[in-house]
């Protein structure tokens, strides 16, 4: 009698069990529906053949500016950053205020290999240490010494963030902070550290941070592409990794502890272990996009790093949808490319629409923009046909392809500012205006139509659960 | 007569043992208890009125709330001030009063996380469950007519469902000590028979406290039963021995 709980289930049950488990594989990861996967597939190659090919294309066809190439890149470092945010805040339900600072560690340490000699640099020391108030004669301090090495650069700008965020996150959360209090805390010391860079002592430029790199990165074209590419790369691979650890079983734990940590002590699970984890990887991650970014801007100053920065990574990565990384991509480009296109034309609007973009999202789009994704995803599940459920996505590539081309400079001319009249507003923005709420109109009308769904599919799941399970199951998988 | 040569109750550790146990919330006395002691893979239903002190029962051994004076023990081991991650790890299992399951996970995903060993960040990257577990894992969400919402996630199920799900949780944990907070609270009687079954099945290998108010229930589990009041130990024994006891006929009834 007193045999294993499941004691009265026969090897033929155990068997169907098992078999409706293989077949059910794509369930568990989350890869709900054939049509869908496809649609995934194609996205994701639309948008790669898009950055990897069309871009350097059109440039070099003349279409496309330099700069703009060279543009497009520092938003690319961006996305980087928001795969870390989005594994700490949208996994694991940290809110870290302090990623700006890991971005400029990272920026920082490449920042110091470019000013030296051995980094292209003309001048054996960087300009300013020349200047008398440094109080150094001419000498190069010891801590830049090793800077010389390009190899030293690479390995710094990566595990000084990382073994920062990793320190922070034992000593904060190893007591058991949580929620609010370890924003509070990240914030501060996002504050701190951009007060102490700004200090001559620091022997790091002070507020006008490292410039001069001289080797001409953001003006010849091959450097501008390379760096482009070199910057795509790395973010497609930095997703890879995000993926594989999300998709592991440690990913469910990040959730876990995001759902409740609590619950987690008394399954024998030390959360703070995975919450460092967390921390560290998304620290290096910024490293790494901060690298990237330094070499592209030519300048690296403590602005870059301040608290306002810091927020702004957590507000594109809820733009784009948190808990997804390719959302948290999606929503560092687009925020990036809106505020670069904002702030040339209206340079005191643009804190407003930040705000705005916050609070909109907050209240209207908790899923962001990759909702709109998902809930076309929903809808072809629920047997919706492709091109039906499509319509749902057309605000996102509606907003996706003007931010593109504005991005890249190929808005049609009659849509730009005339010239005749600098103070007006250009058409272009109403046309935004105007895809901005056709957006909320859609949004509004899918979710209702997605959530009626989903409420008939659970009321059908519970009272089928009230005849024998294996026997529904069993009729399921065969159908 | 002679008396027997070994008197086992006295010799071996008991699985579970309070020993002048108080706990004080500011002033109020919630539990206060001179001995309490469950043997090895014995059932003890613990019941009482509200306020009894049932959940701090639990809360005490599972380290979720310290006592403000005694010790607690776990298998001979001091637990009074170990951290309830290392309680846990020494193999005390806990379902709470209200189903608490990781909401945003499948069915199949809080699972996994209970099943036993990997709990450190390396082998939760790179390691993955064998087939011998995922069988496992199948069957008992076959027993508790979870199967087919393998892939739901937990936010999605009904009251019963989260039930079953944390009492599964707890089964693949395979813990020595269970600790189970009202398991058939808001359940139909169908899914009360079902997981009164699950608990006796148990009970040959594991040590369970069962907290229940349902009476129905705690006679079906016809174990032996403590009953609380008052933060303090009223009376022991079987259903029928505690049903006649007066203290607890007066404390059930009376006043």
């Amino acid at each position: 009698m007193h045999e294993s709980p499941a004691s009265d289930v026969t090897d033929s049950d155990a068997q169907r069990a098992q078999e409706l488990f293989q077949s059910s594989q794509t369930f568990l990861m989350r890869m709900p529906d054939i049509r869908v996967m496809r649609m995934r597939m194609a996205a994701g190659a639309i948008v790669l053949l898009l950055l990897y090919a069309l871009v350097p294309l059109l440039n070099i066809a003349g279409k496309v500016p330099d700069y703009k190439v060279n543009i497009l890149g520092q938003y690319l470092c961006y996305a980087i950053v928001a795969l870390g945010v989005d594994l700490i805040w949208g996994y694991t339900g940290l809110l870290s205020l302090c990623q700006a600072l890991f971005f400029a560690l990272g920026a920082y340490a490449m920042a110091m290999h470019l000013s030296l000699p051995e980094g292209g640099g003309q001048y054996k020391i960087p300009q300013f240490m020349e200047f008398a108030y440094y109080g150094h004669g001419g000498q190069l301090p010891a801590f830049w010494q090793p800077f010389r090495h390009f190899g030293f650069a690479l390995f710094a700008g990566i595990a000084i963030p990382g073994i920062f965020a990793t320190l922070f996150g034992f000593l904060i959360l190893r007591s058991r902070v949580r929620g609010v209090y370890f924003s509070i805390i990240t914030q501060a010391l996002a504050a701190a550290t951009w007060l102490l860079m700004c200090r001559n002592e620091m022997l790091l430029g002070g507020t006008n941070g490292l410039t001069n790199f001289y080797r001409p990165m953001t003006a010849d074209r091959r450097w501008i592409i390379s760096l482009y590419l070199l910057t795509l790369t790395v973010l497609v691979l930095a997703y890879l990794f995000c993926r594989s650890i999300v998709k592991s079983r440690l990913g469910r734990v990040l959730v876990a502890i995001r759902d409740k940590e609590t619950r987690l002590y008394f399954a024998g699970y030390k959360p703070y272990a995975f919450k460092v984890f967390a921390l560290a990887v998304g620290g290096m991650l910024a490293g790494i996009g901060g690298m990237l970014y330094s070499p592209q801007t030519g300048i690296i100053t403590p602005q870059q790093m301040n608290v306002e920065e810091s927020i702004l990574m957590v507000v594109m990565v809820a733009l784009g949808g948190r808990g997804r990384l390719w959302g948290a991509v999606c929503g560092a480009i687009l925020f990036r490319a809106a505020r670069s296109s904002l702030t040339s034309d209206f340079s005191g609007a643009w804190l407003l629409v930040e705000g705005l973009i916050a609070v909109v999202v907050v209240l209207f789009f908790s899923d962001g923009f990759s909702g709109l994704w998902l809930s076309m995803e929903r809808q072809i599940t629920a047997g919706q046909s492709v091109l039906r459920a499509s319509v749902t996505i057309i605000p996102l590539i509606a907003v996706c392809l003007f931010l593109a081309t504005e991005a890249l400079g190929l808005t049609p001319r009659f849509l730009q500012v005339d010239p005749a009249h600098p103070q007006g507003i250009a058409p272009k923005y109403y046309v935004l205006v105007a895809i901005l709420i056709a957006v909320g109109v859609f949004h509004r009308l899918n979710s209702k139509v997605t959530n009626k769904r989903a409420l008939i599919a659970s009321a059908s799941s519970v009272t089928a659960n009230a005849e024998p399970s294996l026997e529904a199951a069993g009729i399921k998988g065969g159908s | 007569m002679l008396a027997p040569a070994i008197d086992l109750p006295m010799v071996s550790t008991p699985m579970v043992a309070l020993k002048d146990v108080t706990v004080s919330f500011d002033g109020f006395r919630a539990l206060n208890i001179s001995a309490f002691s469950v043997a090895h893979n014995e059932l003890r239903v613990v019941i009482g009125p509200n306020g009894a002190g049932k959940t701090t029962l639990c809360d005490v051994i599972s380290g979720k709330t310290r006592v403000t004076a005694g010790k607690v023990y776990v298998d001979g081991v001091d637990v009074t001030h170990l951290p309830d991650v290392e309680i846990a790890r020494i193999g005390v299992g806990r379902k709470f009063q209200t189903p608490t399951v990781f909401d945003s996970l499948t069915v199949y995903e809080n699972m996994e996380l209970a099943l036993p060993g990997r709990r450190n960040v390396w082998r939760n990257l790179l390691g993955r469950e064998s087939p011998k577990q995922r069988a496992d894992i199948m069957q008992i969400l076959n027993r508790v007519h979870l199967l087919r919402e393998f892939s739901t996630p937990a936010k999605y199920l009904s009251h019963g469902q989260r039930q079953w799900l944390e009492i599964s949780m707890l089964i693949i944990a395979d813990p020595r000590l269970l600790l189970v907070d009202e398991p058939a609270a808001g359940l139909t009687d169908k899914e009360t028979e079902l997981t009164a079954q699950l608990l006796l099945e148990l009970k040959g290998a594991h040590t369970l406290i069962v907290i229940e108010h349902d009476m129905d229930f705690v006679r079906r589990l016809n174990s032996r039963i403590t009953v609380l009041n008052e933060g303090q130990v009223l009376a022991e024994g079987d259903m029928d021995e505690v049903q006649r006891h007066p203290d607890v006929i007066e404390a059930y009834l009376g006043r």
